[in-house]
């Protein structure tokens, strides 16, 4: 079994509103102005039984596609193996 | 007597607050942008449903580091009644000034409708002229309105009378132990999840708040 | 020729036009501003002169369609704002932003006219949510995205309606409406009319967002649109209002002399279209505007579609004022131009002209005539035997979808904001909000697409028949329309036709019942282009209603056992495209026909008995017919009915066809005075009989030959839970 994380974010491209006020209203405004940018995400920790890595990974974005766990219009989506369960 | 009503970016029910104190209850009441809210005399606060920044990050976390919040803090000290309506109840939460926290609905829903609740306890300063053990009916609407405390604070809520009010009947958003309102220690701080100022007039559907701001002003006598 | 490294979507025609009228080839900018603007989506280029036959003006009417909204005069200083927008097809791709950034677009419309939004209502098409995983995405999502763009700006959303179908499948309709008040003094004009005025940008920074956002829309939906990346718009509802409660304040100063909020087609059609009603010209400096992208060109400043904008134009010398209002929100702002006294449209950038049209020229493109082509749909007669069951019949329709209740939906939406909705979602026919001078606005949106489909005339008759019909039932008088027109690609012959039959049933009706139409707009390219599949004709209708006396609110929901039971209108085999046909997988035949006179008659006779104080409830007749209606008044109000359906006033017709026959001008009322609500009635000359009575048991209909009946528990069971089962499973 495979701990894998998915990240799903806003594109790059697209405006992170909710980033932008936490860093804006909260952190700016609370003297960390060290702070550049924020961007927010979902995080899933999954544990998925699979072959090996490389398996986990194909099962993981097969999913994430097929149940639109993120919408490839809007969002990024980071698939990463955390190793071993 | 005047209550201040504190806006803040992105309130939504502060104008409605201000309506129900003003035209229904007929006291002196003032809208207060937050960053202005520091001098004059109020003699009670309400902060207001509504998305203050958005509910973003945490629905009322942004807004408890408002400059606003001390001046809020210190009239707490003072024992001057304060009230946290919805979005309110969740800034004084993230603030410090009630126990606590408001997750996401167990639907993981906005819910948007009226409540049947319990008066639990008389003795507080929005509370004080209801009829203990009686029924009140008012509305919700939010997204994150679960009550959650650790077991150990809980006993304490429990055994100094602090829950104000029980949801009967259905419990719309899995709040621990069915709670719907709370006070501090002090009695002079309550926060509720459902709005008061949305039942103040029998022609929206019923006039149950109107009593949490008339014992405000009982509380002030 | 195209303009470098740009797809347009002018065509050769328009393309030739305008350089005929320049008299020089426009420079690639001034080719990409031209496409926004002449794009259907802004420049209603097919539609004009078929909108022409709308009547556009009433007692009440103070600014009709042609302006970010329509105004209507409710007495003692004060107005009342309406527009409707739609997001169809950014929503197909992306439910949740393409809904949410739709109703942040509707609310600009309200706000520039310098009126405070004060209620949303929805209005959503989908295919079917039994059959298609597809649809029940979108539809959740949709859902999702309003409520959670509405809750946020505290604007209660208070009404809608939903309709499934299969032609929906690829092409879901998202309409959205916002009704505003204010002051009729503060009332703001989207103009630039004194040259000197300053033109200030204000709210979210202008990136590549939505960058062929109108033409995307003007274009039919292909494979390649899932990957469209650069026509996603991000929803912002707390910046949205920060800018509301800012605008209102500035307008309040007096120095606000223009307002427009920017949606399709970014700047360009924003400050064209102001210069164009102003009838002067607007020079604006492109290195002024406050950019989320540093390496933007001037083409897509100028086309972006960044969300949450908007445009003022303010008194020269007072901009210092107005600006300290945006600096107390932290809103962003620019102040990047000014009103000019030619007529002209002129951007710089770095003090170097890079553009420049005749407004005019700009802001009106060129009309495209278009082919109607009749389709004549069969009107089969359709011989089946009556199902034994009827109550079962009864409850199947309760939850089938299009009738089922929407209180999945409604509970996610704050409708109590505001502290004005006195008639709430699932009380009764429409929405009921208390005005500022003390009366009241009943508002409801509607729309039949299978009406439509079988006949567009008498379908956008029926449409508006409908909507009035609701808000007569609160106890409104009907005071102005809006109407949203929904179809296919204009270029096919059949497609135009149908939207020129049904803006003629739109137009007569409202003519019939003197309703002016203040404002509305057109989507068209609302199909499939790998199948060709067009959606069924889709008029979404509006109204607006005004009730005087606090007493004349009325509710759908049956009140007091003994009450008796009152239909006003003659049921006939009006069963084409009706939804009991349709569970039977019948989807022909006549749609109901439509005497608008009599429709005209029997909403005033109706409103004359509520305003006596005879009636307890009322709804009306619709998807369902008579037994839903009398169905949906027992659920509502938690009691009982018996009917002797042998009392209905119809013609010979099977039970099945009398108790679902979707005839127009019918209305239910309970009434603890049936004699006098029945003399009116004859005094109307309209048929009306006492059907029944309230009861406390279940709802039972009768007649000499059959009877059936539901009780309450199942039947709220059946209506309840229906749409809940099958999104959530």
């Amino acid at each position: 079994m495979y701990l894998v994380e998915i990240v799903i974010e806003n594109k790059p491209r697209a405006r992170d509103p909710e980033g932008e006020t936490i860093k804006k209203d909260l952190m700016y405004k609370s003297g960390y102005d060290c702070v550049k940018e924020v961007r927010t995400g979902k995080l899933l920790r999954v544990k998925i039984e699979a072959e090996d890595e490389e398996d986990a990974r194909q099962r993981v974005f097969k999913m994430c596609n097929d149940l639109r766990i993120f919408n490839p219009v809007a969002h990024s989506c980071k698939i990463e193996i955390r190793g071993k369960v | 007597m005047k209550v201040a009503v504190v806006q803040f970016p992105g309130s939504n029910c502060d104008y409605d607050a201000v309506h129900v104190l003003k035209d229904i209850i007929k006291v002196d009441t003032e809208l207060v942008w937050h960053k202005e809210f520091d001098d004059s005399d109020y003699d009670a606060a309400v902060l207001p449903g509504g998305f203050s920044y958005g509910d973003h990050l945490r629905a009322g976390v942004i807004a408890a580091y408002s400059p606003a919040m001390r001046r809020v803090r210190e009239m707490a000290e003072e024992g001057k009644p304060v009230l946290g309506i919805c979005n309110g109840f969740q800034i004084l939460v993230e603030s410090g000034l009630l126990p606590g926290a408001l997750l996401r609905n167990s639907c993981l829903k906005f819910v948007c409708k009226w409540v049947t609740m319990r008066v639990e306890s008389t003795s507080s300063a929005f509370t004080n002229k209801y009829r203990k053990g009686s029924t009140i009916r008012m509305p919700i609407a939010h997204n994150e309105g679960r009550y959650f405390v650790e077991e150990d604070v809980l006993k304490g809520l429990r055994d100094k009378h602090q829950i104000l009010l029980r949801y009967v009947g259905e419990n719309p958003n899995g709040s621990l132990d069915d709670i719907a309102g709370i006070c501090n220690a002090e009695r002079n701080v309550v926060g509720l999840m459902p709005h008061p100022e949305r039942a103040s007039e029998k022609i929206l559907g019923g006039g149950d708040g109107r009593t949490m701001f008339e014992s405000m002003l009982e509380w002030v006598r | 020729m195209k303009a470098v490294g740009m797809e347009l979507s002018l065509t050769e025609e328009e393309m030739e036009y305008a350089r005929k009228f320049l008299k020089r080839e426009p420079n690639p900018l001034e080719w990409a501003m031209i496409d926004a603007e002449w794009s259907e989506h802004c420049s209603y280029k097919s539609s004009k002169p078929v909108l022409k036959l709308l009547p556009t003006r009433g007692r009440r009417v103070l600014l009709g369609p042609g302006y970010d909204s329509g105004v209507i005069d409710i007495g003692d200083g004060y107005v009342a704002t309406a527009h409707i927008e739609s997001h169809n097809h950014p929503s197909a791709i992306d439910p949740y932003g393409g809904a949410a950034t739709g109703i942040g677009g509707v609310i600009r419309d309200i706000l520039c006219m310098g009126t405070r939004p004060i209620a949303l209502l929805d209005s959503l098409r989908f295919g079917s949510i039994e059959e298609s995983e597809h649809s029940r995405w979108l539809f959740k999502y949709v859902v999702r995205g309003i409520a959670d763009y509405g809750n946020c700006t505290g604007i209660p959303t208070v009404a809608g309606e939903v309709e499934f179908d299969e032609s929906f499948e690829k092409n879901c309709l998202v309409d959205v409406v916002c009704l505003g008040v204010g002051r009729k003094k503060g009332l703001v004009l989207a103009k630039a009319s004194d040259p000197g005025d300053i033109v200030i940008l204000v709210g979210g920074s202008t990136g590549r967002d939505g960058i062929h956002g109108v033409t995307f829309a003007s274009k039919v939906l292909t494979e390649r649109s899932e990957e469209d990346r650069s026509a996603v718009q991000i929803p912002d509802p707390f910046t949205k209002k920060l800018i509301i409660e800012a605008t209102l304040e500035a307008v309040s100063t007096g120095y606000v002399h223009g307002l427009k909020d920017l949606g399709g087609g970014g700047l360009t059609c924003g400050i064209s279209e102001m210069a164009d009603k102003g009838e002067r010209g607007i020079e604006i400096d492109l290195s002024r505007i406050h950019l989320r992208e540093e390496d933007m060109v001037p083409t897509e400043v100028m086309i972006s579609e960044s969300q949450e904008r908007m445009v003022f134009i303010v008194e020269d010398g007072k901009e210092r004022e107005v600006c300290k209002i945006f600096d107390k929100y932290e809103i962003p702002y620019a102040i990047i131009g000014r009103v000019i006294r030619d007529r002209n449209v002129v951007v710089t950038q770095n003090r170097k002209e890079i553009a420049n049209l005749p407004t005019r020229f700009l802001a009106n493109a060129p009309i495209i005539p278009r082919r109607e082509n009749k389709l004549r749909i069969k009107k089969a007669k359709h011989k089946f035997e009556m199902p034994k069951d009827l109550s079962a019949t009864l409850l199947r329709l309760l939850s089938s979808p299009n009738i089922a209740s929407k209180e999945w939906v409604f509970r996610q939406y704050d409708h109590e904001v505001g502290v004005r909705t006195v008639v709430k979602p699932g009380q009764g026919d429409a929405a009921v909000l208390k005005l500022p001078n003390g009366k009241f606005a009943a508002i409801k949106v509607d729309g039949n697409s299978k009406y439509c489909y079988l006949d567009p005339y008498q379908g956008g008759a029926s449409c508006v028949s409908e909507a009035c019909r609701n808000v007569v039932a609160v106890g409104a008088e009907p005071a102005a329309m809006l109407d949203h027109c929904q179809f296919g690609d204009p270029n096919n012959g059949e497609v135009f036709w149908a939207f020129s039959q049904t803006v003629r049933g739109i137009a007569d009706a409202c003519r019939s019942f003197s309703l002016p139409c203040i404002g509305g707009k057109v989507s068209f390219y609302n199909e499939d282009k790998e199948t060709g599949k067009a959606i069924k004709p889709s008029p979404v209708i509006v109204v607006l209603g005004l009730i005087d006396n606090i007493n004349h609110i009325t509710t759908a929901g049956l009140k007091n056992e003994g009450d008796a039971i009152v239909i006003v209108g003659s049921t006939g085999l009006d069963i084409g495209g009706s939804e009991y046909y349709r569970t039977l997988g019948i989807y022909d035949g006549s749609p109901p026909s439509i005497d608008l006179d009599l429709e005209k008659k029997t909403m005033k006779a109706v409103l004359e008995c509520i305003k006596r104080g005879y009636v307890s409830s009322c709804h009306d007749c619709s998807s369902g017919g008579l037994a839903v209606a009398i169905a949906e008044m027992c659920i509502i109000g938690d009691l009982g009915a018996r009917i002797s359906l042998d009392k209905v006033p119809a013609e010979r017709l099977r039970v099945d066809e009398l108790l679902f026959s979707e005839s127009n001008s019918r209305f239910i009322i309970s009434t603890d005075k049936p004699e006098k609500t029945l003399k009116i009635f004859k005094r109307y000359g309209l048929p009306s009989a006492k059907i029944g009575e309230v009861s406390a048991g279940p709802l039972e209909f009768s007649s000499k030959r059959t009877s059936l009946s539901c009780s309450l528990q199942d039947m709220k069971e059946a209506y309840g839970e229906a749409i809940k089962k099958l999104v959530e499973g």
